[in-house]
């Protein structure tokens, strides 16, 4: 059997989450057809990502440690076909990519070397630049819009924001770095589908890149990683601004990001969307040509329409920097009360809990009322007044082999 | 992993060669190298080049460092360790920030893709360490804990004084360490607290230091800025607060604050002095700071704490003035630090603790030492090369004071 793996290495807000869930839930699916999807947690390749370039992320980092050499090893060992998947991956250095391939196996030359396919799914920048500024928002910063795209429509990339933006969104040098030495035909790029596009679009593309096609998998996930609107962006920087010196990374998490942003906010759905300012749009369009020439002059397997990658003039524009007060203000009373029904809840399990510990305590209790329980308390107490008392009790003990000093 | 240097065209391309030339040893700069072979192709190097496995060139930051790190060898008249050019041509630098950037000349035609190509010799210092600070915090996990940091501590003989201590860390590791040997640790029934403390501008320095070897804190200057918005001062550097916490446990009659450090070994019953820590270099504590991040994804965080605590400090200590002068704190937060040390004169006074040494120390400014305001990015850099390049024998043999 051909040993083949599949390296989806980006890009980020191309419904990775999405495919990352379906490839985690139908693992024993995939295994019956020889399909390898080497992963114990969900986020197994976003921590095995960290571990290859290093990447400290709020702590998680610690959790990540030699989860790239585990991973590896495991694609090792697997026969048939192994897919891994993380858009992060997209931001590796050459070195990085050269010590992943390597201990992949790919490069030696000989009959075991397995066929590498990498796999980019990629969208248009007219949406990937909105969506990084709130994904940037939805990792604590508080950055204003005008000001991130100031800093990636700089030619120097020195910012954080900046270097980070190009190094997991720029197609072609992300492909000069993963792929410089594959033949074209085992590079495949995923087009996201235009908006307002039927859904299952998308994962026909991706099952299409993957060799997927025919295998029974369950489609339904939970997890996504869901778009919030122009207002709901900017009441979640303020919420950073206010409270980023003092909430730690481990409940910034599950708090604002996960609570807050995600299942709150995200659903109000019918606020002003994200999008582009028309001022910035001749030099995003310039730029998604110059990436669709490339891709075509290098023959890269394109999956779905690589025009698709020039995105329309945005509609509308609404900007974030200066909502609608009132937009801003209901999606904070949305906020409130989503902290209002977790605190309650939380209230709730927390009497619930305390009333278990009542129950306990009175358990305990009522055995230590025991007249058994209470003469050997007694004999023990007694014993204890006296030398010759505890010499005993300690011969006691030494005999029975505990060094508890207890009764 | 596809090789940097080792390929056929390596003596054609001029970048290619100039990797070459690095990794024997070389130090002529990449534009002056580049001007000599102005005749040679390129492209072995450049993204568009054939699709055969082959040689890449390694990122400005790395080769630039290499570079350095031959000049420094030069200058001590030793050689880098074949090991170790290898290590810096396949390094990354860690974490965000700036990616792997292409030389200058080495992509025919106008810049389309990709970070813009430098001329590695006019990168910031600050970059190149960041590059050497991952192949540091690798040096460190190779090195491991000195087997006498994770010793537990000796027998405390029964007669030794009842005791605990704490404030400032860099003042009481000293004292527990070196205490502790002579079986005289913290410890006993009805112990007497003792609180440390000196200078406040002097003991934020120290939490900062303390902070840096324990985690990949912020850097010193947005540190004391957060702190000049918060009310409160760090548990490392609040002697008030320490001596409040003390009154708690064992009641203010039992607390004694000691300000001037060199008399704790007599207020704590013995003789024998106690040899104190010696000031860490302004640099020397920020490449501690860096060099803690990238170690954070190699090790579990008490170990990092350990690794650094242990086998790093120690390393830097040795080299002494190559680390820097020792921190100071900036003119432009010297005022509310002088308000904010006058509030802990007042509020330990008002305690009713004895106070052994002159408590207007608490008031003092360092002045006329010789202090540095901030860290700086060259220092370091020569720090990190020199680092870099001490043998692994050398170090083995380097005795240090260590924290206890």
């Amino acid at each position: 059997m051909t040993r083949r793996i599949l390296l989806h290495v980006g890009t980020p807000k191309t419904g990775t989450s999405y495919v990352q869930d379906v490839l985690y839930r139908n693992r024993p699916r995939l295994a019956l057809a020889g399909i390898l999807y080497p992963a114990d947690r969900f986020d197994a390749h976003f921590l095995a990502a960290l571990d290859l370039m290093r990447l400290p992320w709020g702590g998680l980092e610690t959790e990540a440690i030699g989860a790239w050499d585990a991973l590896a090893a495991r694609v090792r060992r697997h026969e048939g076909t192994t897919i891994i998947s993380h858009e992060i991956f997209a931001t590796a250095s050459r070195s990085q990519v050269g010590r992943a391939l390597e201990s992949l196996g790919h490069g030696t030359g000989g009959p075991d070397e397995p066929e590498l396919h990498v796999v980019l799914s990629v969208r248009d920048l007219v949406r990937q630049i909105p969506a990084e500024w709130q994904e940037n928002v939805k990792h604590r910063s508080s950055i204003t819009y005008a000001k991130f795209l100031r800093q990636i429509q700089s030619p120097e990339r020195s910012t954080r924001i900046g270097s980070w933006f190009w190094g997991v969104q720029e197609i072609p040098d992300i492909l000069d770095r993963w792929a410089r030495d594959l033949p074209p035909e085992r590079v495949h790029l995923v087009t996201v589908p235009p908006r307002g596009g039927a859904p299952e679009v998308l994962w026909k593309r991706f099952s299409q890149a993957f060799g997927l096609d025919g295998i029974d998998l369950t489609l339904e996930t939970e997890r996504a990683n869901p778009s919030l609107g122009a207002p709901e962006t900017a009441l979640i920087r303020r919420i950073n601004r206010a409270v980023n010196r003092e909430l730690p990374p481990a409940e910034y998490r599950p708090l604002v990001r996960e609570l807050l942003a995600h299942q709150t906010l995200s659903q109000r759905r019918t606020s002003p969307r994200l999008g582009l300012p028309p001022d910035v749009h001749e030099w995003v369009q310039r730029l998604e040509r110059s990436w669709v020439e490339e891709i075509t002059v290098r023959g890269y397997d394109v999956i779905g329409d690589v025009e698709e990658l020039i995105g329309s003039p945005p509609a509308t524009w609404s900007d974030p920097d200066r909502p609608d007060g009132d937009d801003v203000a209901a999606a904070g009373l949305d906020a409130i009360k989503a902290l209002l029904l977790d605190n309650a809840r939380l209230r709730q399990e927390g009497a619930g809990l305390r009333h278990e510990l009542d129950e306990t305590r009175d358990a305990l209790h009522r055995a230590y009322l025991r007249p058994t329980y209470r003469l050997r308390e007694k004999i023990v107490r007694r014993l204890e007044t006296g030398q010759v008392g505890r010499v005993l009790l300690k011969g006691y003990r030494l005999a029975r082999g505990r060094s508890s000093r207890s009764a | 992993m596809a090789s940097p240097t080792r390929h056929s065209t390596r003596d054609a391309d001029p970048a290619l060669a100039w990797v070459a030339h690095l990794r024997a040893g070389g130090t002529e700069p990449w534009t002056s190298w580049r001007a000599r072979h102005d005749d040679a192709p390129v492209g072995a190097s450049s993204p568009a080049a054939s699709r055969t496995p082959s040689a890449y060139v390694p990122g400005a930051q790395q080769l630039e460092l290499l570079r350095r790190l031959n000049l420094a060898a030069r200058a001590g008249r030793v050689a880098p360790p074949p090991a170790l050019v290898e290590r810096v041509v396949n390094a990354s630098a860690p974490g965000r920030g700036i990616p792997d950037l292409p030389l200058m000349g080495t992509v025919p035609g106008p810049h389309r893709f990709g970070p813009r190509p430098v001329d590695p010799a006019e990168l910031a210092a600050g970059e190149l360490v960041r590059v050497a600070s991952g192949l540091l915090a690798e040096d460190l996990v190779a090195a491991g804990v000195p087997p006498e940091a994770s010793a537990p501590a000796g027998f405390r003989r029964p007669w030794a004084p009842s005791y605990r201590i704490s404030g400032d860390p860099w003042l009481v590791w000293p004292v527990v360490s070196q205490l502790g040997r002579r079986g005289r640790g913290p410890g006993g029934r009805r112990p007497q607290w003792v609180v440390v403390g000196t200078d406040l501008p002097t003991m934020l320095t120290h939490a900062w230091v303390v902070r840096s070897l324990d985690s990949s804190a912020i850097g010193w200057d947005d540190w004391l800025t957060n702190l000049r918005g918060v009310r409160s001062l760090p548990r490392r550097a609040d002697t008030l607060g320490a001596v409040h916490r003390a009154i708690a446990h064992v009641g203010a009659e039992r607390v004694t604050v000691v300000l001037d450090p060199a008399r704790v070994p007599r207020v704590l019953g013995t003789r024998r002095r106690v040899r104190p820590m010696p000031p860490l270099g302004a640099n020397a504590a920020d490449l501690a700071r860096r060099v803690a991040a990238p170690l954070g994804g190699l090790v579990l965080p008490d170990h990092r704490a350990e690794l650094l605590r242990h086998t790093l400090l120690p390393r830097l200590l040795r080299l002494g003035d190559l680390g820097g002068r020792p921190l100071a704190v900036p003119p432009e937060h010297t005022r509310w630090v002088a308000r904010r040390a006058a509030r802990v004169r007042r509020g330990l006074l008002a305690t009713g603790c004895a106070v052994v040494g002159d408590p207007d120390v608490l008031l003092r400014r360092p002045e006329g030492r010789d202090l540095q305001d901030r860290p700086d990015d060259q220092g370091m850099l020569d720090l990190a090369l020199r680092l870099l390049l001490t043998p692994e024998d050398d170090r083995s043999t380097e005795k240090g004071p260590t924290p206890g």
